[in-house]
């Protein structure tokens, strides 16, 4: 009796750790990294959250117009979008408003006050939890096209642009300000901390062709001087500094090679 | 008596016209100021101390106004101006020479 109470015990302990420090995250497949689930107001308005999908998005415009421009937080929820926003032609509604094209397409209108039982089918669009078999398809089909990536969904987003098979915009008539051409600061090292591990080579070029300075700085790095932002790979992994984007939208960190690039 | 009664209506409608257009006004200067004030991030790195502070007082005198926006346009645009006005503030630390804040 004593023997079965102690075993019953080590399991509730083990089974409370396991709670506690949070189950093993699950891999994403390629479609589904990057997606979002925003749920501030849907579910108490009787509908699905919605889903946003970034690759859907980031073919055709880079991350500053939609986080600097359109000012959309970098975090899941943060922004608490309510649907009279996008009516009003904010947040999504910037594009979703029945009148912008993009690739000839017009782009479809966000939310409403009534809606039909026809017009539904363009509130499921966002708000949709269920598997979609018709945009899988659709990713697999717009992947095939791209250059390859190993992790993340697959697609070197880099090398797609470089390639000039997708042509993000960078900016949108009316929302966007006129900028001068960002005059690109230095690539710079940073030592790794592994032994054996070759150093990191930070370009800001390719950082700040779609984000622009303040999308990182100083909200995701305080430090201006190298250096003075100390962190490390746990922290990353934690959703800290590189890890904002990196792992949720970015190619994941786990692709060690993508980023300690220094020569030996 | 009936040229009377149009001369009201006429400045009746001015009246509302001017209103009107006041309040559009008001609305494209805000607008204007705020695009003016954000504009520089990009060479924010070149632009001296004096410049930088300018800017952050533009910004900070823009805040007010935008406070008093409605519910959406001031969620949207405090957010757009607190990014400016923290970039030209980080910018100004890093000139000025303080230790920075970590």
């Amino acid at each position: 009796m004593r023997r079965a109470l102690f075993v019953v015990l080590v399991l509730f302990v083990g089974v409370g750790f396991a709670w506690a420090s949070g189950t093993k995250k699950r891999k994403l497949p390629p479609n589904e990294f990057g997606s979002v689930t925003i749920n501030n107001y849907s579910q108490q308005s009787g509908m699905p959250p919605v889903v946003f999908d970034h690759w859907v998005h980031r073919q055709h415009f880079t991350c500053r117009i939609c986080h600097v421009d359109i000012g959309f937080g970098m975090t899941a929820g943060a922004t608490k979008v309510r649907a009279v926003d996008n009516m009003k032609g904010y947040y999504c509604g910037t594009c979703h408003n029945g009148r912008m094209n993009v690739n000839n397409k017009k782009v479809f209108e966000a939310c409403a006050k009534e809606f039909s039982k026809e017009e539904y089918n363009r509130c499921v669009k966002c708000h949709a939890l269920e598997r979609d078999t018709a945009k899988e398809e659709e990713f697999y089909r717009f992947a095939d096209n791209m250059p390859k990536e190993r992790l993340g969904n697959g697609i070197n987003w880099e090398k797609a642009e470089e390639e000039g098979l997708i042509k993000p915009l960078d900016q949108l008539e009316g929302v966007s300000i006129m900028k001068a051409k960002l005059k690109v600061q230095q690539d710079f090292s940073l030592k790794a901390k592994v032994e054996g591990m070759p150093d990191i080579i930070f370009s800001h070029k390719k950082h700040t062709v779609w984000n622009g300075c303040e999308l990182c700085h100083p909200e995701i790095f305080i430090g201006i001087k190298m250096g003075t932002t100390k962190y490390s790979m746990v922290e990353l992994f934690d959703g800290k500094y590189c890890g904002v984007c990196h792992d949720k939208v970015a190619f994941p960190q786990t692709d060690c090679q993508r980023c300690h690039t220094k020569p030996v | 008596m009936r040229t009377k009664a149009l001369a009201r209506m006429v400045l009746a409608s001015c009246l509302v016209l001017s209103v009107c257009l006041s309040k559009a006004y008001c609305d494209e200067a805000w607008r204007a100021e705020f695009d003016d004030a954000c504009a520089k991030t990009m060479d924010a790195m070149a632009l001296s101390m004096d410049e930088l502070k300018a800017l952050i007082g533009k910004c900070e005198r823009l805040q007010k106004i935008v406070e008093q926006q409605d519910e959406t346009v001031r969620k949207v645009y405090l957010k757009r101006l607190q990014m400016c006005k923290n970039l030209y503030a980080y910018v100004l630390e890093a000139k000025s020479g303080e230790k920075p804040r970590e």
